[in-house]
């Protein structure tokens, strides 16, 4: 998992599948739906284009609003938090800045630093997500309710995967 | 000219932000139910053929479980139909009364052990006395007759296979009504033997056999298997070789019968007996 380009296309690809084919298919009690492909926006190295990264939000929201039938809701999250993240990044930075030869992984930030910086992205996400998705704050608790529950499930999914498939 | 351009290269992260996120608003509003129905037909075609897969996959994993419950509903079925119950013709009771005295009471049960090539073979299934098991109940599936139940504990029984020198039956060809003994010669796990078809029976190869119904153990016309060959025996009498339509190595779910009339029947035959 280093910075070429192969290695983040790779990774968008296999977000999109598990979101569409795994994690689409988890509905713990009807309403937490993990959004797992958020992964892909918090591993990007450090210094990665701002820009970029934004054509990459736009496709990556784009695409899986194509296949779950619901156009602008994910890719205005995406968006967004595509935008966000440098601001993210400066916002919780140690001390020293950071290397630029690290990434942000727990392997090499640490974990409390990572848990952090995930969940930051990840409560924006499903924050915009969700209140986009119902589309009013009729049932403004309610959805609140969703959003805390479902970035508790993905928090989960993306720390446990820093364990398992980016250990090193 | 050149300052503007430089302008819109200095914002460009903000620029191209405010430009996607307002493009994803108007899809977002725009999208009546017309747009969003096309839409959402054009991801969804691609989307049912790998769900599709998906589904494949998902319901063989939960195959275990659609069978269990299938079993299930076998059972409530078997219980429901006509030939479970007696039908007492006696002037009280008119044609076409349905509603008569249960005599057979279907017991679901599971395969949990099980042979084939021994001399004596037993199947061991996952009920017992505590649901109603008793020995001497009759085991079939949903192909054919199985066995007999020989011993029970409280949550286990122990069947007796077909395929058990033990075992035997009382079987009737389907089409002329003739009945012998059926049993196992120790021979393939697809093959018995039934006897005593006297020699102007007409035979056929490919006749259903099917249970008589004498030995108040198995119900009538339950299936065993077609004829596969015959011989004449001593001149009098055909020895036929029946292909079981039981699949003995694959057995899995299995229905236990009770023949709620077996002990009125068994004292009323061993009454006469000792006369």
């Amino acid at each position: 998992m280093s910075k070429g380009p192969i290695p983040i296309i790779i990774q968008f690809v296999v977000l999109v599948l598990l979101q569409l084919l795994l994690f689409n298919n988890i509905r713990f009690s009807g309403f937490i739906n993990p959004y797992v492909y958020v992964l892909f926006f918090i591993l990007l190295p450090f210094d990665f284009s701002g820009s970029l990264m934004l054509v990459l939000g736009l496709a990556m929201g784009l695409i899986l609003d194509l296949f779950m039938g619901t156009p602008g809701v994910h890719s205005l999250a995406t968006v967004l938090i595509a935008f966000v993240r440098p601001g993210v990044l400066n916002l919780i930075a140690p001390h020293d800045g950071y290397d630029l030869n690290t990434l942000p992984r727990v392997s090499q930030m640490g974990l409390i630093w990572f848990v952090k910086y995930a969940a930051i992205i990840i409560v924006i996400h499903h924050l915009v997500l969700f209140y986009a998705e119902v589309f009013s704050f009729s049932h403004f608790f309610f959805t609140l309710l969703k959003v805390f529950l479902s970035s508790v499930f993905t928090l989960v999914f993306i720390v446990l995967s820093q364990f398992f498939v980016f250990r090193k | 000219m050149r300052n503007l351009l430089r302008l819109i290269f200095q914002y460009r992260v903000l620029i191209l932000f405010i430009i996607f996120e307002i493009f994803s608003f108007v899809l977002i509003i725009v999208t009546g139910s017309y747009q969003e129905a096309r839409f959402y037909h054009a991801g969804q075609k691609l989307n049912n053929t790998i769900s599709n897969k998906f589904q494949n996959t998902r319901d063989y994993l939960s195959i275990y479980k659609e069978n269990k419950r299938l079993a299930e509903e076998n059972t409530r079925l078997y219980n429901l139909l006509k030939s479970s119950y007696r039908i007492s013709y006696v002037d009280s009771s008119f044609a076409g009364d349905t509603i008569g005295v249960r005599q057979y009471t279907y017991i679901g049960a599971r395969v949990i052990n099980n042979s084939v090539n021994k001399k004596y073979n037993y199947i061991t299934l996952d009920k017992g006395s505590n649901q109603g098991i008793e020995p001497e109940m009759a085991v079939i599936c949903d192909e054919g007759i199985v066995g007999m139940v020989k011993t029970v504990s409280e949550n286990f029984c122990v069947a007796l296979s077909l395929l058990n020198p033990r075992f035997g039956v009382s079987a009737k060809i389907k089409n002329s009504g003739f009945y012998g003994p059926l049993s196992w010669k120790e021979t393939s796990a697809d093959n018995a033997i039934m006897e005593d078809i006297p020699h102007h029976a007409i035979i056929n190869i490919g006749d259903t056999i099917l249970t008589s119904g004498y030995g108040s153990v198995f119900p009538e016309n339950c299936m065993i298997g077609v004829i596969s060959k015959f011989k004449l025996k001593g001149g009098n009498y055909y020895e036929i070789t029946v292909k079981l339509a039981t699949d003995f190595q694959r057995l899995n779910r299995v229905q236990v019968i009770r023949n709620e009339f077996r002990n009125e029947i068994i004292t009323l035959e061993q009454s006469t007996a000792n006369e």
